[in-house]
């Protein structure tokens, strides 16, 4: 269920592929918190900008929103990792070993399947913004295939998560859902 | 098809695998991208990650992770355990003072926090125990933590009001000034049910009160004053036109760190980087819930389904109360399961036609769904508030935990009818402040 505040992060043994896939979205996880920070302080210094000096701000509101948005595409892996994103146990839990084994096989494909779709059409939508050279509608004009970049490289991180969570499950390393056996 | 069949179907779709285990929000995508491939084409799937990042592109959703880091980084001190201690120095002469000082540092608490789960945790590892200790029921003393730990999602700041005002278009200052009087009239039902169900125990003539010294009273101020401050402020600047939710969020999230690191001595960088982790994942996995039900009621509009639904109950000729009974039923299912923003992210693009077109003002509505919410957090299967306090008083038992939570959420309902019967209890104070609606 949500809100358990206790980060249990999946197992990777010593498989040298999850290993190297745990730390990445570890890194991940850091860009993503790094970015909210950056976030918090550039809010700040705006309120100081507008309300102390009265001066008006150019690049802030813009800048906030890209990191926020940077950081909840970045961070998808890490919180995959930590198992965070929010699912409904409550079948799982009542089935039996081998039925929730193949159960959980069963939605990781999906999620991979889902996944996948986003990182490439993703990637399209990065590709056409840098081709072409897009830039926001607003005094700042950002480029904007910087701050569509998070779309595949997020996406796609996660969909290495994903995989590396069903190379766990597969290899007895991780257990279905992380579910303890009861 | 039928747009109103086609509804149907993905309801039962969404139903289906949701329940599989898979991640709410993937689940979301899922769902949609199949209904959209089916319907609209391959061509359509290429839009989803723009419809994604678009959802995402609003400057109101900073102020979800701001309001999160200030939780997290009270929630991480022992502000809770101070503000405990504080307000039973303070109320130790109220009859029932114990219980009644407990529910309102869950109020408190859980305002300044946002968490359920932690409330629980921080105020019921003093709370229970010496509730006990002291002659009050089992059932009470676990019952009137759990309940009290669910307010901190109706009184503001909360995040779960900032999800529906962005799921739904509406003022999120509105929707924090409307959870204030229910929010405290909980408040008074908890406390009017526990004193009475104290002194029926027959245990009242014991209920011995500690006795302090108006210097300990004053000792314990200067460590609970300041987060209050913060969030009284936060509160201040949103309502006299300083600034944004965001931007006031913004200040306060630095305020609350600062604190934390200066009076609580939250220094050691790994026990900052477990708030900010905390933080971040729990940000993380609200907002990737909203962009994919961003998404996912792109579909549910592009297939003419939203406006089919909100035609239908148009032309239905039910009582608008018997409609918002019915509509009560489902949320309070759906928050069995579920977490509260992921039930008002996938609810909201289909209930808000369904509520406009009955005639219910969208602001008290949203009281009344966080008050269900509520409900579903102390009720079983999956009530989570009742498995913290399993985790922190193990040797009450489960049952005795259920059977005392129960009139909790007898309490809750009953709000629900009295918000049916005077709307104004939620619509007054936001009219009052900001001016009348419409």
């Amino acid at each position: 269920m949500a809100g358990h505040s206790s980060a249990v992060a999946s197992h990777t043994g010593d498989n040298p592929f999850l290993r190297v896939v745990a730390a990445l979205s570890t890194l991940a996880g850091w860009c993503s918190a790094a970015m909210i920070v950056s976030a918090v302080a550039i809010t700040c210094q705006m309120i100081v900008v507008r309300f102390v000096l009265n001066r008006s701000t150019v690049w802030q509101t813009e800048a906030v929103i890209y990191l926020v948005i940077a950081a909840t595409l970045i961070g998808l892996p890490y919180v995959q990792r930590l198992r965070g994103h929010v699912n409904v146990d409550l079948i799982p839990i009542s089935l039996a070993p081998r039925p929730r084994f193949v159960m959980a096989i069963l939605t990781s494909l999906l999620s991979i399947a889902i996944v996948s779709i986003m990182v490439i059409y993703g990637y399209e939508y990065w590709h056409f913004a840098w081709q072409r050279g897009w830039k926001s509608d607003t005094v700042w004009g950002v480029r904007l295939w910087i701050p569509y970049l998070a779309l595949p490289v997020g996406f796609g991180l996660l969909l290495l998560q994903l995989i590396a969570d069903l190379v766990a499950v597969l290899l007895g390393i991780d257990k279905p859902f992380g579910l303890e056996d009861s | 098809m039928d747009p109103l069949l086609l509804g149907a179907i993905v309801a039962i779709a969404t139903i289906l695998v949701l329940f599989s285990g898979v991640s709410v929000a993937l689940g979301l995508l899922i769902v949609s991208a199949v209904f959209l491939l089916i319907f609209d084409g391959a061509r359509s799937l290429e839009l989803m990650p723009e419809l994604l990042f678009g959802k995402l592109d609003n400057f109101a959703l900073l102020s979800i992770p701001m309001f999160i880091i200030m939780g997290s980084s009270i929630a991480s001190t022992r502000a809770g355990a101070d503000l405990y201690e504080a307000l039973e120095r303070w109320l130790t002469r109220v009859p029932g003072g114990l219980v009644v000082s407990n529910l309102g540092a869950c109020a408190l608490f859980a305002a300044m926090s946002g968490s359920s789960p932690a409330t629980c945790a921080a105020i019921g590892k003093m709370g229970i125990p010496e509730m006990r200790k002291r002659g009050y029921p089992d059932g009470v003393a676990a019952g009137s933590i759990a309940a009290g730990g669910t307010l901190g999602i109706l009184i503001p700041p909360s995040v779960t009001m900032i999800v529906y005002g962005i799921a739904t278009e509406t003022s999120i200052g509105r929707l924090f000034l409307a959870g204030v009087i229910p929010g405290l009239m909980l408040v008074g039902l908890f406390m009017a049910w526990s004193l009475y169900s104290t002194w029926k125990s027959g245990n009242a003539a014991q209920l011995g009160a500690g006795s302090y010294t108006w210097a300990q009273r004053f000792e314990i101020l200067p460590r609970v004053l300041p987060f209050l401050g913060i969030i009284l402020g936060v509160l201040y600047a949103m309502y006299g036109g300083i600034a944004t939710p965001s931007e006031t969020a913004a200040v306060g999230a630095l305020l609350c760190l600062l604190i934390a690191m200066i009076i609580y001595r939250l220094w050691n960088p790994k026990d900052l980087w477990v708030v900010l982790r905390d933080s971040t994942k729990e940000s993380v996995m609200i907002l990737f819930i909203i962009a994919a039900a961003g998404v996912f009621s792109y579909m549910l509009s592009s297939l003419f389904i939203t406006q089919s639904i909100a035609e239908w109950i148009g032309t239905l000729e039910v009582n608008r109360w018997v409609l918002m009974g019915v509509v009560n039923v489902f949320l309070l299912i759906a928050g069995f399961f579920l977490p509260p923003v992921a039930v008002i992210l996938m609810a909201a693009p289909i209930l808000l036609p369904i509520i406009d077109t009955a005639g219910f003002d969208p602001i008290w509505f949203a009281v009344v769904l966080t008050i269900n919410m509520e409900i579903g957090l102390i009720s079983p299967p999956v009530g989570l508030n009742l498995y913290v306090i399993n985790g922190i008083a193990p040797d009450i038992s489960l049952k005795t935990i259920l059977t005392g939570s129960l009139p909790f959420v007898a309490c809750m309902v009953l709000a629900i009818l009295l918000l049916c019967l005077f709307p104004s209890l939620a619509t007054w104070l936001p009219d009052m402040v900001m001016g009348a609606a419409r």
